[in-house]
């Protein structure tokens, strides 16, 4: 609408025009969704950021602590923990994911018999939820389940473990579960970017003598770079709101070694009571997903440009 | 422009008129919470609505049987909603401070209940209390807001023990022990014969029955008074006294069946009836995973007495329900809670429930097996009682025991510590 009023003297027929056919229906196609999305999505969030100056415990009037909330994450041990492990859950989830799926779908691209069955059986996963998985997973890692059975019966007696109980490895052994079901779901989005390369150019590659490695290296790499992008943004946005899994599992223990920022923040919302520091540990979340992403796509299409 | 800033500022009044109530407590999360929506609750016309949190099977069959008599009655009528219990709790806040509320929640009293009644959110069925008969001293003082007013009405509660199978007891050719050295002993016995003498159930997202062996140890060390003064917030939990309760669990420890901590306390259940392991200490609620078969063999020891200077305390949690002071329906409310606190009603609970509860009614009868008359006895013999560690305390201390709990299981020597970092945790916790 500002272009709109921006519009010189002489196009004012063909302005008004203009702005009779967009008026009333495509502005309510704009409107309503923005006043819907304004109120379930903004308006919960901007109250969020004022929550996090805050102290609240969901009854009480909430009283202003100004940023004495993300002060005290100085000194909270479990805020370290938590922000430490959802570095190492960002790292190992987002690479594997990345790397692995990648993989995947380069060894699973080409049509040959069976490759759908494969394909298949990847994306399977990806259909469950995440707390079905998860439930699934925790009988595996029973002390006398599937995963120790297989370790005793293959001479590993040594290494059988009670995987989720012992604070050394219940991060990782949730890990697990989350990295099986991101995997096909990465794959699924490479695929579909490998198909979308023009395969004139793995042809010009091959004339000119490129081995597989140089295929890969000067042509699949490069054509990737916008799935890469949207990859990035989504292993990310997934890392950071990583929950379900870990609530379902461990709920963040044993004492507190498998915690993410995301379970700390629920457990300081729901458990504790103390949604104003929750909320101040939301906001943190917030910033880490927005910034890293927005600092990336910045770069990406500013390169593409 | 003119019309999108208008509606602009037409929708932020609006939402600040309307959206207050509908936003505030549950979604400004959901951005990286999965929330999980339980929407306004639908008011049948007259009709009461008891907001449950007693979502395993035969709980639910029971409530629901009890709805459906009191319906049956003539006059107001009660519909039951369902609600998972992790659900339940985290949405209660949401529930009372709600414009239209369900009118009735089931709860346990607790510092949790004084705490919503201190903020003016709980009805006052001071009246109802009066035509409830010769209810005890205990449970009437255990029901009220700490003002003089009652806000909850007890129906049913249990106790604590050693439950163990009299079958495998008798085959291992052991008895129950009467105090602590005898306990020990016990356990020595179990262990030299391949058996874990201790099931414990505090891994996956049942971490909080460790907090039985904490409550019991501090009841028979400390007493229930500095227990209860412990838990509110009036002691340090790097106290001395609180340190010492330590010794003993330390010598039952090695007892301990080392999978305790990574198995949640449905499966320690099953270990106990398979005789892998000797005895849990664990509430009656375990029955409900038992099948019936099984029932009938389980026998249960109180814990054992370690300092007979301390009267004697025993963990009796009470159930029940309070009603929003919000309700439209105060009538009716009143009415489903005269129905629930009589006699006929939680006989015809416990008839279909699985019947390892205790009615609150001291005219009502209970299921009458040998089980629950010892258990009855147990309780009514005990100077004091508490409820649990979360409901002497609140939910939202319980994860800071938890957390300490198990790492003082795993990791015994690093108690100094362990109690610090509690007292630290704790703290953030009431101060909030």
């Amino acid at each position: 609408m500002a272009v709109l009023t921006a519009e010189k003297p002489k196009t004012a027929a063909r302005a008004a025009n203009r702005r009779r056919r967009v008026s009333p229906v495509l502005l309510a196609f704009v409107l309503v969704p923005l006043v819907v999305e304004g109120f379930w999505v903004f308006w919960p969030a901007l109250q969020g950021f004022y929550l996090a100056l805050t102290n609240w415990d969901g009854v009480s009037a909430p009283t202003f602590v100004g940023l004495g909330n993300f002060a005290e994450m100085f000194s909270d041990d479990i805020f370290k923990t938590a922000a430490l492990d959802t570095v190492i859950w960002l790292v190992l989830f987002g690479g594997l994911s990345a790397a692995g799926g990648l993989a995947l779908a380069t060894l699973l691209q080409k049509e040959r018999r069976g490759v759908g069955f494969y394909r298949a059986a990847l994306f399977t996963p990806v259909v469950f939820s995440l707390v079905a998985t998860s439930l699934i997973w925790q009988v595996i890692y029973q002390p006398d389940g599937v995963f120790n059975k297989v370790l005793g019966a293959i001479g590993l007696e040594s290494w059988q473990h009670s995987w989720l109980a012992d604070p050394k490895t219940a991060l990782y052994a949730v890990l697990v579960p989350a990295l099986w079901r991101q995997l096909g779901y990465v794959m699924v989005l490479y695929l579909a970017g490998l198909k979308g390369i023009d395969p004139a150019l793995y042809e010009a590659a091959k004339l000119d003598g490129a081995t597989a490695w140089q295929q890969f290296r000067n042509v699949t790499w490069p054509q990737l770079r916008s799935v890469n992008s949207v990859v990035l943004s989504v292993i990310i946005i997934d890392s950071l709101r990583s929950f379900d899994v870990v609530w379902s599992m461990t709920k963040g223990g044993p004492y507190h070694s498998s915690e993410l920022l995301s379970t700390y923040m629920y457990a300081t919302a729901f458990q504790s009571l103390r949604l104003g520091y929750a909320s101040a540990l939301a906001v943190v979340i917030f910033v880490l997903a927005f910034g890293v992403i927005v600092t990336y796509l910045v770069r990406a299409f500013r390169e593409d440009s | 422009m003119t019309s999108a800033g208008l509606s602009r500022r037409r929708f932020l009044r609006n939402a600040s008129l309307a959206g207050l109530g509908a936003v505030g407590s549950g979604s400004f999360l959901a951005a990286c919470a999965t929330a999980t929506s339980s929407g306004p609750v639908k008011q049948a016309a007259g009709a009461v609505t008891v907001q449950s949190n007693l979502s395993s099977p035969e709980a639910k069959k029971a409530i629901e049987a009890l709805a459906k008599a009191f319906g049956d009655k003539g006059g107001a009528t009660a519909t039951v909603n369902t609600v998972a219990s992790e659900t339940f709790r985290t949405q209660l806040p949401s529930y009372l401070t709600a414009a239209n509320p369900p009118d009735t929640f089931t709860w346990y009293p607790g510092s949790l209940l004084s705490g919503y009644a201190r903020k003016g959110l709980l009805l006052d069925v001071s009246d109802v209390w009066q035509g409830m008969g010769d209810y005890s001293a205990a449970f009437r003082a255990l029901s009220g807001d700490g003002a003089g007013h009652q806000v909850f009405i007890p129906t049913s509660y249990y106790w604590w023990g050693f439950f163990y199978r009299k079958s495998n007891f008798a085959k291992w050719g052991v008895q129950p022990p009467t105090n602590w050295t005898e306990f020990l002993a016990l356990c020595e016995t179990l262990k030299g014969k391949g058996i874990a003498p201790i099931g414990l159930g505090a891994g996956g997202t049942t971490p909080w029955t460790a907090s039985a062996w904490f409550d019991y140890l501090n009841i028979r060390i400390n007493g229930a008074p500095f227990h209860r003064e412990l838990l509110a917030g009036k002691q340090r939990f790097d106290d001395p006294r609180v340190k010492k309760i330590f010794d003993p669990w330390r010598q039952a420890l090695p007892y301990f069946d080392p999978n305790g901590t990574a198995i949640a306390f449905q499966d320690a259940t099953t270990v106990l009836l398979q005789g892998r392991t000797g005895m849990v200490l664990t509430g009656t609620f375990f029955a409900d995973a038992a099948p019936k078969d099984a029932l009938d063999d389980l026998d249960f020891f109180q814990f054992p007495i370690l300092d007979p200077a301390v009267p004697v305390a025993e963990e009796g949690p009470t159930d029940g329900f309070f009603a929003s002071a919000r309700t439209p329906h105060v009538a009716e409310v009143k009415e489903w809670f005269s129905y629930v606190a009589t006699a006929e009603a939680q006989e015809l609970y416990i008839k279909n429930s699985s019947g390892t509860v205790l009615p609150t009614n001291p005219s009502a009868k209970d299921t009458g097996t040998s089980l629950v008359q010892k258990g009855r006895k147990m309780l009514a013999d005990a100077k004091e009682i508490t409820q649990f560690f979360n409901r002497d305390s609140s939910d939202a201390l319980q994860p800071t025991a938890d957390a300490a709990l198990i790492r003082f299981i795993q990791k015994p020597n690093e108690l100094d510590s362990i109690l610090a970092d509690w007292q630290t945790a704790a703290q953030k916790v009431w101060q909030s």
